[in-house]
C-alpha cells in the first residue's frame, strides 16, 4: 500500500488549496515543498526585520460575502474558509496611464465608465456593449484559441483605449506575448474590473498561514525544504517521487504544481519542454520610503499601470529590463488599512529571463543594481521623485522567480499552451497551477480545487 | 437512521458547506441547488461528505436523485437504514 493517497509537488496557493480539499475529505496527504516557507510564486521573504511580498500587488475577484457565486466566495466554501475569517481591504482606485491619457478605476465598474465616457466618448457606447458580451461570454468553454485583440478590433474599433484596457489584464495574468487567448481576456477582465482589487489583512504570511493551518487541521501534512528529484513512474502509473536526499515517498496520485517543463524533467516525460517554458517574465523593484515623503507623489493610487510608448508591446524585452511599461504598486494603498511609518512602493517590468541567466556571477550584483535604478527612475517619471527618500531597497529578476519557485525560465505565467484537463500520459500524475491555465492567486488556488475535484475525489 | 435524523444530518452538512445558508423557507419538494443558490462544487461536497462520513459511494448518474431535500431522504433512508 502506498504511504499516501496524494502528494503534491509544491507548496504554492494551488498546492495548498489541493491539499486542503484532498485531507477535507479524509485522504492521506502529503505535500513537499522545496523552500523553507509556503507560497510559491505568491509567498514573502525577510529582510533586514522587513516582510518583502513576492508576487501579490493586490487580489483580484473582489465580492462581497453574499454573492455566493462569485469565485472568491466559491473558492472560500470549497476550503470550507469563513468570510468572516478574512479581513478585507478593498482598493482606493487605480489608474492606467498611457502616453498622455489616463483611466481612473475602483471596483466600481460605473468610475471606469465614467473615465472612458470623459476621455473617449467615441467609444462608450461600444464598450457599453463589450461588457455586455464579455458577460454573456462562458471563458470555461472547450473551444479553440481566439484573438482577444481581433475580438476588441471588432467590438471596439479603438486601438489606444483597446491598449489601455489590455494593460492591466495582460500585466496580471496573460502568458503569452502580443496577444491572449478570448476566455482568459475575459476571465481577466471581469477579474480586474468587474470585480476588483482587494488584499487581505494583514501580509502574504498571515494569508498564508490561515491555509496552511486549514491544511493542518484536516490532517494534512507538509514538509518544507524538501526538493523533489524525480517523479517515479512504472509503465503508465506514477508510483511516488524520489527526494533529493534521496528518501522515497510512494503515493496512490500524485499532483504536480511545479509547472509543465519541471514536471517533464522530473518525471522523465519525453516531449518538448521549451513549447511550455513561458516568455514573459519580470523584475519587481521593492522601496521603502518613509510615508511622510508620499504626500508629494500625487493623489493616492493603490496601483498605477503605465505605459510610455505609443503601442503596447506585451512581449519579453530585448534588453535585461523595459522600463517604458510597467505596474507601480502601493501596497498601503487599500481602504482601511493603518498607516505605518515607512511605504512600500513597488515597480514591475517585463524582464529577459536568458539575459539575466546568462550573466556572470560577478555581474549578476551590478546589473541588478543598474536596473533598478532604470525602474525607479522610470516610474518617478510617473509619480515623481521619491529615491532620495528610499530608507531600503531589494530587487527580484527572473532568475530568482525560477531558483524559488521552478518555474521555468522565471515565467510567471507559464507558457501561451495550458493543460486545462490536467492529464498528463500517466494516470495517476495530474498539473495544477500556472500551466493547468488559472492565473492569479484567486486562479492559482481555484486550478488546484478542480483539478482534485475531477480527479482525485471522484 | 429516521428519515428525520437523515434530513437534520443533510441540513447539518450543507450549514457546514454554506455558512449563509438559509433554511427558514426551504421547500422540501423543490431543487436544492436553486434554494440555496449553490453550484455544482457545493453539490460534489454534499456527496463527498457523504462519503466520508457513511462510506456511501455515490454513483454519478445517481445525482439526480439529490436534487431536493424529500429526494435526498428518499434516497439515503435504505442505504442508511443500519447506521
Amino acid at each position: 500500500m502506498a504511504a499516501y493517497q496524494l502528494l503534491i509537488i509544491g507548496g504554492g496557493l494551488s498546492g495548498i488549496a489541493a491539499g486542503i480539499r484532498a485531507a477535507r475529505f479524509g485522504l492521506k496527504t502529503l505535500i513537499l515543498e522545496q523552500h523553507n516557507l509556503p507560497g510559491g510564486l505568491n509567498s514573502y521573504y525577510l529582510r533586514q526585520g522587513r516582510l518583502l511580498e513576492t508576487g501579490l500587488h493586490a487580489m483580484t475577484n473582489f465580492a462581497p460575502p453574499g454573492a455566493k457565486q462569485a469565485p472568491l466566495n466559491r473558492l472560500f466554501r470549497q476550503l470550507r474558509l469563513s468570510r468572516k475569517h478574512l479581513e478585507v481591504h478593498e482598493q482606493i482606485g487605480s489608474e492606467i496611464r498611457f502616453g498622455g491619457r489616463s483611466l481612473y478605476f475602483t471596483n466600481d465598474i460605473a468610475v471606469l465608465e465614467e473615465a472612458i465616457a470623459r476621455e473617449f466618448p467615441e467609444a462608450i457606447d461600444r464598450f457599453r456593449l463589450l461588457r455586455q458580451t464579455i458577460a454573456a461570454y462562458d471563458p470555461f468553454a472547450a473551444v479553440p484559441w481566439r484573438s482577444t485583440r481581433g475580438f476588441l478590433a471588432e467590438h471596439l474599433r479603438h486601438p489606444l483605449l483597446i491598449d489601455m484596457l489590455l494593460l492591466p489584464l495582460m500585466i496580471y495574468g496573460n502568458a503569452e506575448e502580443h496577444d491572449m487567448d478570448l476566455g482568459q481576456f475575459v476571465i481577466m477582465f471581469r477579474a480586474v474590473f468587474e470585480e476588483g482589487f482587494f488584499r487581505p489583512g494583514g501580509t502574504m504570511r498571515d494569508f498564508l498561514d490561515l491555509l496552511v493551518r486549514q491544511f493542518r487541521e484536516f490532517g494534512g501534512e507538509l514538509r518544507y525544504r524538501s526538493p523533489v528529484a524525480a517523479v517515479e513512474t512504472d509503465g503508465d502509473r506514477v508510483v511516488g517521487v524520489r527526494l533529493e536526499n534521496g528518501e522515497q515517498l510512494t503515493a496512490e496520485t500524485v499532483l504536480s504544481t511545479a509547472g509543465m517543463p519541471e514536471t517533464m524533467r522530473l518525471a522523465a516525460w519525453e516531449g518538448d519542454r521549451v513549447q511550455y517554458a513561458g516568455r514573459m517574465s519580470f523584475m519587481e523593484t521593492i522601496s521603502f520610503v518613509p510615508r511622510a515623503s508620499m504626500a508629494s507623489l500625487g493623489p493616492a493610487r493603490t496601483i498605477i499601470f503605465y505605459h510610455r510608448g505609443p503601442r503596447l508591446a506585451y512581449r519579453r524585452p530585448d534588453d535585461f529590463l523595459d522600463p517604458s511599461w510597467g505596474v507601480i504598486c502601493f501596497p498601503d494603498n487599500f481602504s482601511g488599512l493603518v498607516p505605518e511609518e515607512s511605504t512600500q512602493i513597488r515597480v514591475t517590468n517585463a524582464a529577459s529571463y536568458p539575459l539575466w541567466k546568462n550573466l556572470a556571477a560577478a555581474a549578476y550584483g551590478p546589473a541588478k543594481e543598474r536596473w533598478s535604478r532604470a525602474a525607479i527612475a522610470a516610474s518617478e517619471e510617473i509619480i515623481g521623485n521619491y529615491h532620495s527618500s528610499i530608507v531600503y531597497q531589494d530587487s527580484f529578476t527572473p532568475v530568482t522567480i525560477e531558483r524559488f519557485t521552478r518555474k521555468a525560465q522565471g515565467a510567471v505565467y507559464g507558457s501561451g499552451i495550458k493543460v486545462r484537463d490536467g492529464v498528463t500520459p500517466w494516470g495517476n500524475l495530474f498539473i495544477a497551477g500556472t500551466d493547468q491555465g488559472y492565473l492569479g492567486i484567486v486562479g492559482a488556488m481555484l486550478s488546484g480545487i478542480t483539478i482534485v475535484n475531477q480527479h482525485v475525489l471522484r | 437512521m429516521s428519515r428525520d435524523e437523515i434530513k437534520d444530518v443533510l441540513l447539518e452538512i450543507i450549514a457546514d458547506i454554506d455558512e449563509e445558508a438559509d433554511f427558514a423557507s426551504l421547500d422540501a419538494g423543490a431543487p436544492l441547488r436553486d434554494q440555496l443558490d449553490l453550484d455544482s462544487m457545493d453539490f460534489l461536497d454534499i456527496v463527498m461528505e457523504l462519503r466520508k462520513r457513511y462510506k456511501l459511494q455515490i454513483p454519478e448518474d445517481e445525482y439526480p436523485q439529490l436534487a431536493t431535500l424529500a429526494s435526498c431522504i428518499d434516497y439515503l433512508e435504505p442505504k442508511l437504514q443500519n447506521v
